[in-house]
């Protein structure tokens, strides 16, 4: 019963600043909405027993990322966002009726798909380990190569970022310019 | 641990990824779209934790491991795109950036 | 051994058409000449031997088929060694005489031309020669390719493209007779070869036998220039006068009445068809001789006389005569050869810019050896004894009146006209006042003896070579016996027409020009050749070129362009939709993005 309290209180927690992050107009505010879901959502990862995501999420997501957006906050002037409508008029009401379509839609396929999905096999070994060693030893065993290749990515990620973000050479500047 | 059905889960992710298309489709700031994205990355790994939960697996968390990792890495290469765009034409705005056009 | 008769002019053509810009164009006449002189002495050898013993030589298999081996050789016997024999000896006269006539020319790439007369040769040899169908349709094609750029030579003046063209497209029909005869043939035969076919040629049906030699016999229509594919012929005149001679005496022309010769047992197996060829020779010798008698150009004149006579030599082959047409085939060669040489000698007096005999006239002084020739000439033609006419047409004479008293009178009404409108020319350019005083100061002098010597040897041969029919006649195994009343008609009917004309073109008995104005529907019918060179270029020409304009206009222009530029409006009215999508804005294409994933979402349900 308590799950249940916590996951919803996390969910509406989700919801509400999910909207807030689609609809405030400010940047700043955007960015705090935006702290607020992933903070729900590793709560929610918490509640689903999930320790091991959650704790990333927090690492990675709250700390990490949202921090780079604030730094590319501050280093491109927000405060022109403010001056102009921050959202398109048209294109919201136009794609308004597409958003309950895909609820629509989704559901349908969730609601299908739960009915005749299977029962797992991980529970003992669950119970066995716990949680965070279950899924270390699938990582390193059944999606290591997975883990290789995300890893790459992750770096090819960085140089690239690096190389896209930093000043440009003094010669570029000047064929440019 | 089961006392959460997978349809809670399900709702909650389809509203959280329904409002990041959304948010995608409307915003006009390029930094506040990639947020939007963030928002629909984190709906999917909900419905990957919910759908674990409700099998007892664990594939799915490390698809949600996946998935953190790899938005990290677009975050860090969307946002430099933003910035060198940004030195480049002084805007942030995707009305402002139309050279596609046909 | 013998296939040096076949060669000896291709090699010439060959080396000619190779190297003709670099040895020079006198060296390639030499050539050229050599290579017919020596296919006339190799053909001499060979009828030495065929006239004993028929033989034929194989040359190589052209196409092995599983039934029957398809094999290309020559085939001597006396008929086609003998006629080998005068093509090449009357070709190499010309060759000769042409040296001197295309003299004015050399230096402007003349050697094309002998490199064409030495085809013309070797093509003609290949149907004389050959031992089977297909043999003689190659030869048939390379003589109309040669004649087509013969006849076109001087190919700037558009009366000879024109004319060539003609010539082409008429033949052109006769060789698609020609053709499905062939197909024919090998139809009802099994076999292409000339010897398997008159082995057989007892065994099979008679009236498609009628049929395909009806096909083949189109195909000798086409190109002995007979009605209705005759109006190529006298526009042929607009190619220089060796071609003209050699077209007319030895080769082309000749190649219509050799090839039903040939292939005369196939005929003579389906009598049918013989009546035919009867019919429309005699139509085409009359209509030829009334045509000929209201031309004043001076080769269309001659031009006409061979349609003529080549008409009684088909007649002659339809009356069931194989041996008196050949016979008169050979001696026209020799007399037509002369006639257009002659001709030719009074076209190069005048720097080829005179074409009608009015515009001539009293060379007889200045041109005696011409003059000599041409009168030799126009005495065989007219069949005047003892000069060789007289014997070969004499022939046709009696086996016309043998027939029917009808083709007899008809043959005799053909020679009255022809002696009348061959003496007409003679009379008009040799005798008679001079016309041509206004247009050139300078008189006419006579041709170089380069010419004069063709003219003179083939002379000797225009008189000598009807003493030969007892000979000839032994040769192809029949023998005639001579008629003298039929004899002393046709002689007495050469000389009313030699003397109507000598009446009216040299004593004046009628001024020919008033009887031209009192007669001029008349002659002019008789000069548009009934209206037919003008029916097939207005009627079928003309309307074959309306029809393709309308065609142009509705089809072309309308339709096949209207689309062709309506796919331009289309396209960009297309893409001016398309365009609008692809806005360049980021959340557009996000919104297009979430609208298809939707759409692929709704087909992946909903589709069952």
């Amino acid at each position: 019963m308590i799950q249940w309290l916590v996951f919803l209180l996390f969910s509406a927690l989700a919801v509400v600043s999910a909207l807030g992050v689609v609809l405030l107009a400010n940047p700043i505010y955007v960015i705090l909405s935006l702290l607020s879901v992933l903070v729900a959502i590793a709560g929610i990862f918490f509640v689903a027993g999930a320790e091991l995501v959650g704790a990333l999420q927090l690492l990675i997501y709250v700390v990490a990322v949202t921090v780079f957006y604030v730094f590319v906050l501050t280093a491109v002037p927000w405060e022109k966002a403010l001056k102009k409508d921050s959202h398109y008029r048209v294109e919201g009401l136009l794609s308004f009726p597409l958003i309950p379509l895909l609820y629509a839609e989704m559901l349908l396929v969730f609601l299908v798909g739960v009915s005749v999905s299977p029962k797992g096999e991980f529970r003992g070994l669950m119970q066995k380990f716990g949680n965070v060693e279950v899924i270390g030893g699938i990582l390193f065993s059944k999606y290591f190569l997975a883990f290789e290749l995300v890893s790459l990515v992750l770096l090819i990620g960085m140089i690239g970022a690096v190389i896209i973000g930093r000043k440009e050479a003094q010669t570029y500047d000047n064929h440019t310019s | 641990m089961t006392t959460i059905p997978l349809e809670a889960y399900l709702t909650l992710s389809l509203v959280l990824f329904g409002l990041g298309v959304f948010g995608m489709i409307v915003r006009r700031n390029m930094v506040t779209i990639l947020m939007s994205m963030e928002l629909a990355l984190n709906a999917v790994n909900v419905l990957f934790v919910g759908a674990d939960a409700h099998l007892s697996l664990v594939d799915g968390q490390v698809f949600a491991l996946f998935v953190i990792a790899l938005a990290a890495a677009e975050a860090a290469v969307g946002l430099g795109i933003i910035i060198a765009i940004f030195r480049l034409r002084r805007v942030d705005s995707t009305d402002e950036i139309t050279d596609m056009r046909g | 051994m013998e296939v040096l008769i076949l060669l000896s002019p291709l090699i010439a053509f060959l080396l000619i058409a190779l190297f003709g810009a670099r040895i020079g164009d006198m060296a390639s006449a030499l050539l050229c000449v050599l290579g017919g002189a020596f296919s006339f002495l190799f053909s001499l050898w060979a009828t030495s031997r065929a006239l004993s013993e028929p033989f034929s030589v194989k040359l190589y298999d052209f196409l092995p088929l599983d039934a029957y081996n398809l094999s290309l050789g020559l085939f001597f016997d006396p008929l086609s060694s003998v006629t080998a024999s005068v093509v090449t000896f009357v070709a190499t006269v010309i060759f000769i005489y042409s040296i001197g006539y295309m003299h004015n020319l050399f230096g402007q790439w003349t050697f094309k031309f002998y490199a064409y007369l030495s085809l013309f040769l070797f093509a003609m040899l290949l149907i004389v020669l050959s031992d089977n169908l297909l043999g003689i349709f190659f030869g048939w094609e390379g003589v109309g390719l040669a004649s087509y750029l013969l006849i076109g030579y001087f190919h700037t003046q558009k009366k000879a493209s024109n004319a060539s063209l003609e010539a082409f497209v008429l033949n052109r029909v006769g060789d698609w007779f020609f053709l499905f005869g062939i197909v024919a043939s090998f139809y009802l035969f099994g076999s292409l070869s000339i010897l398997d076919i008159f082995a057989r040629v007892s065994q099979v049906d008679k009236a498609l036998l009628g049929l395909a030699c009806l096909l083949l016999f189109g195909g000798a229509v086409g190109k002995s220039g007979q009605l209705p594919l005759h109006t190529w012929l006298p526009n042929a005149m607009a190619g220089p006068t060796p071609v003209s001679a050699l077209l007319h005496a030895a080769t082309m022309v000749a190649a219509g009445v050799y090839m039903v010769a040939r292939l005369y047992p196939m005929f003579e197996s389906a009598p049918e068809s013989l009546r035919v060829v009867a019919l429309v020779g005699g139509l085409t010798a009359l209509f030829a001789a009334l045509a000929a008698t209201s031309h004043t150009d001076i080769k269309k004149i001659i031009a006409f006389s061979t349609m003529s006579q080549l008409g009684l030599m088909f007649l002659a082959l339809g009356l069931g005569d194989r041996m008196s047409a050949m016979f008169h085939l050979t001696t026209h060669a020799f007399f037509k050869a002369l006639l257009f040489l002659s001709a030719g000698s009074v076209i190069h007096a005048f720097h080829h810019h005179v074409h009608y005999i009015y515009e001539t006239g009293r060379l007889k002084r200045y041109m005696p050896i011409t003059y000599a020739s041409f009168l030799v000439g126009a005495l065989a033609l007219a069949g005047i004894f003892p000069f060789s006419g007289f014997w070969s047409k004499d022939l046709i004479v009696a086996t016309a009146y043998e027939k029917s008293f009808l083709w007899g009178v008809l043959v005799s009404v053909v020679s009255f006209m022809t002696a009348y409108y061959i003496f007409r020319e003679g009379f008009v350019m040799f005798h008679g006042k001079e016309h041509f005083r206004h247009e050139q100061k300078e008189e006419p002098h006579e041709s170089p003896s380069v010419m004069v010597v063709p003219m003179l040897v083939l002379s000797v041969m225009a008189v000598v070579a009807g003493f030969f029919e007892g000979w000839y006649g032994g040769i192809l195994g029949v023998h005639k016996e001579l008629h003298v009343d039929i004899a002393v008609l046709s002689v007495v009917v050469g000389l009313a027409g030699i003397l109507v004309a000598y009446l009216v073109y040299v004593k004046g008995l009628i001024d020919p020009q008033k009887a031209y104005e009192a007669l001029k529907p008349l002659h002019t019918t008789l000069k548009e050749q009934f209206f037919t060179e003008r029916f097939y270029h207005k009627v079928l020409a003309g309307g074959y070129l309306f029809y393709s304009k309308v065609i142009y206009m509705t089809a072309e222009r309308q339709l096949i362009d209207g689309v062709v530029n309506f796919t331009y409006p289309a396209v960009k009215g297309v893409g001016g939709v398309f365009r609008l999508l692809q806005a360049g804005r980021l959340n557009l294409y996000a919104f297009f993005m979430a609208f298809g994933f939707l759409m692929l979402l709704f087909i992946t349900i909903f589709w069952r």
